[in-house]
């Protein structure tokens, strides 16, 4: 496997830097050269995203790209990094992730309903997990609604641009009970366009095309729209959540937009997502000196992409405050309770919650 | 029935101590200024950042806690030490925390503070059972409803509970009783004495307490204030205090009496506040509320800024 091929070729190195600690810094410093170079400052003359236009500037880490360059960089990451992301993420955020994600659907306590109410006036919950991944998300709220709260109608639909991490996904899917995974259904989408989707084409594919990145590298080409064969309606879903994968979109406000539409009133936004931990300046000065020098650098260890992770780092960098972002998901047309976030350790990560409120 | 040996500890005195030595001004847990300038590693540059407060309680606290204990006689006339000088905090929930709450508050007599009331509040309002899942506390945002709402309610019935000249000949040690038990009164009228228990529990829970004392402390404050206690002297920290535990105590008698109307309720709240006013404001565990050690209560309040 190519992860551990990787490993296995850094591990010498790595172990050299323990044995050697004189040598330490001049590896750690070899890898720390291409500092993040500030971007023009976009708050000067802030574009309206209200039109989704593939010309428009948007960002990719700190540089500017046009948003069709976007989300054709932000699919060859997301290419070369599936088979090790879950790897990865364990290591990006020291494990907190599991817990993260843990509490994110405990929270939402999916599949609920009252004992008392002998069938579900409502009819059977569907969750649509957007930028679903490799499944982390989709199969915990599975777990929840069909296990913990005995609800096997409910339906998950696990969407994603790229078909490399869906692929992923649904071959870890085959290791759950079969109620399970007859609950599933696979879609690719670009979450800013709900309304082209096809199912799933497994990757790789003889018949799909494949595009070339500047090197000439095979990168999986993520999902085509003029290929679309379906779409999701309006109000069709109770629960749409999106972890880890906002922040990649080149235009927050249409997915946020495409959210509101395909929720049923009374539908539910949910978003995890690296945060600000601006509240602590140690805490937050600390963890970015970790996560620029040192998210990269395990990503070049470990994934053998480096500029991946890099991408990965400064993406979380830009994205915006979780006030910005609340105020963001109320312009949608989303109500929010409380504050409308809560912030996970310190603020490294933040779930941010709306519901579609009745139409009046 | 559940009796509880209810004179005057001798831990009294040394509470009251503890009480008046913090009645002096604290210094109140550093607040991160408006905005502060900082070197951010990513850009190379130095940016504002923006604290936001997100305890909306916080705010709710923050607001009294402005005065030096012995203000001078200037002073004196021109601030009092609660509600009267203060616009109402804004309220706590918002409209769509409105909408779920009120109609989940009418399951609660028959699925207390539960998930359940909370979903079938929301079938009500035309809602899913997702719903009430963008609630920050779940059903512990039940149990701020209520103890909302209930408090609220006191400053509507004054003529009600005070008789029609709203209590103007009354001593104001008799219309603290008739308030506080107007709000005892208020929990079986919404149902939820059964529940109360269970309710308890959760306010027990750690991430809970500050809001839960906090609360009580304004329904103190409330009372008070509606019952047109004036005094601007360190005592009224003290008598705030011990209406909180008062209160509090009487709610958790509430919960196992079986008489009828309550009236053991009323009699156990009304010898503890003729007791409290003989010993000049004897306080016994505030914490008694929502069975924890009062020493921990008192710490927590204190963390949260409020002067006890
Ligand atoms: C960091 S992964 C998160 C995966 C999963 N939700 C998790 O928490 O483990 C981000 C995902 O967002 C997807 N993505 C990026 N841009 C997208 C877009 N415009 N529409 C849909 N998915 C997108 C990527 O393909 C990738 O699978």
């Amino acid at each position: 496997m190519a992860t551990r091929t990787a490993l296995r070729r850094a591990l010498p190195s790595i172990r050299s830097a323990i044995t050697h600690p004189e040598q330490q810094s001049r590896f750690l410093r070899s890898f720390s050269t291409t500092a993040p170079c500030p971007a023009p400052n976009p708050s000067s003359s802030t574009p309206d995203y209200a039109i989704p236009d593939p010309s428009r500037p948007t960002h990719f880490g700190f540089e500017t790209v046009t948003e069709a360059e976007k989300r054709e960089r932000v699919a060859g990451v997301f290419t070369s990094v599936a088979e090790s992301y879950d790897r990865m993420n364990d290591l990006m955020s020291f494990g907190w992730h599991r817990v993260w994600k843990d509490h994110f659907v405990a929270s939402l306590n999916p599949g609920f309903s009252p004992l008392t109410s002998t069938s579900d006036p409502l009819g059977p919950q569907h969750i649509l997990d957007i930028a679903g991944g490799t499944g982390d998300i989709a199969f915990r709220l599975l777990h929840t609604a069909h296990v913990l709260n005995r609800n096997p109608s409910v339906r998950v639909t696990i969407s994603d641009i790229n078909r490399a991490m869906l692929t992923v996904g649904k071959q870890r899917s085959t290791l759950l009970p079969a109620p399970q995974q007859a609950a599933l259904s696979f879609v690719e989408a670009n979450a800013e366009n709900l309304s082209l989707t096809r199912p799933l084409h497994p990757y790789p594919s003889a018949a799909e095309p494949t595009t070339h990145d500047n090197q000439g590298n095979q990168e999986q080409a993520f999902f085509d729209p003029s290929t679309a064969t379906s779409s999701i309606p309006d109000s069709s879903v109770d629960l749409y959540t999106v972890a880890f994968g906002i922040r990649n979109f080149s235009n927050i406000p249409a997915a946020l937009r495409e959210a509101h539409r395909v929720l049923k009133p009374g539908g539910v936004f949910a978003c995890l997502e690296f945060s600000k931990a601006n509240k602590h300046p140690l805490f937050n000065a600390v963890y970015k000196e970790w996560s620029f020098r040192a998210i990269p650098l395990i990503g070049q260890l470990v994934a053998a992409d480096r500029d991946s992770y890099q991408y990965l780092v400064e993406s979380i960098e830009r994205f915006p405050s979780q006030a910005e972002f609340r105020d963001m998901i109320v312009d949608a047309g989303f109500v929010v309770a409380g504050e409308g976030y809560e912030n996970l350790t310190g603020g490294v990560a933040a779930i941010h919650k709306g519901m579609k409120p009745r139409a009046e | 029935m559940v009796t509880r040996p209810i004179s005057c500890s001798a831990g009294a005195a040394a509470t009251r101590r503890m009480l008046l030595r913090h009645s002096r001004p604290i210094n109140l847990p550093k607040r991160a200024t408006a905005s502060s300038p900082m070197y951010s590693p990513s850009t190379g540059t130095v940016r504002t950042i923006t604290s936001s407060t997100s305890q909306s309680n916080n705010c709710v606290t923050t607001q009294r806690l402005r005065l030096p204990i012995q203000p001078s006689p200037i002073a004196r006339s021109a601030r009092t030490y609660h509600s009267y000088d203060h616009p109402p905090p804004p309220g706590p929930f918002t409209p769509a925390e409105a909408s779920l709450l009120s109609t989940a508050y009418a399951h609660v007599p028959s699925h207390g503070f539960t998930p359940e009331a909370l979903a079938l509040g929301a079938r009500d309002a035309g809602l899913l059972y997702i719903s009430p899942s963008i609630l920050p506390d779940g059903s512990f945002s039940l149990i701020r409803w209520h103890l909302h709402v209930q408090r609220t309610l006191l400053k509507g019935k004054l003529v009600e509970i005070l008789g029609s000249g709203g209590g103007e000949r009354m001593r104001v040690e008799d219309k603290v009783e008739a308030l506080a038990w107007a709000r005892l009164l208020g929990n079986e009228t919404a149902g939820v004495v059964r529940r109360w228990q269970e309710a308890l529990a959760i306010m027990a829970q750690p991430s809970y307490i500050p809001a839960s004392l906090a609360e009580l402390a304004s329904l103190a404050d409330e009372i008070l204030y509606l019952a047109g206690d004036v005094s601007v002297d360190p005592s009224w920290y003290t008598k705030r205090a011990s209406l909180s535990a008062i209160y509090a105590a009487a709610e958790l008698f509430q919960t196992t009496d079986q008489s009828p109307g309550f009236r053991e309720t009323r009699a156990f709240l009304r010898r503890r506040l003729d007791e409290a006013a003989q010993a000049g404001g004897a306080v016994r565990s505030v914490g008694e509320w929502i069975g924890f050690n009062a020493g921990a209560a008192v710490n927590v309040l204190r963390s949260k800024g409020l002067r006890i």
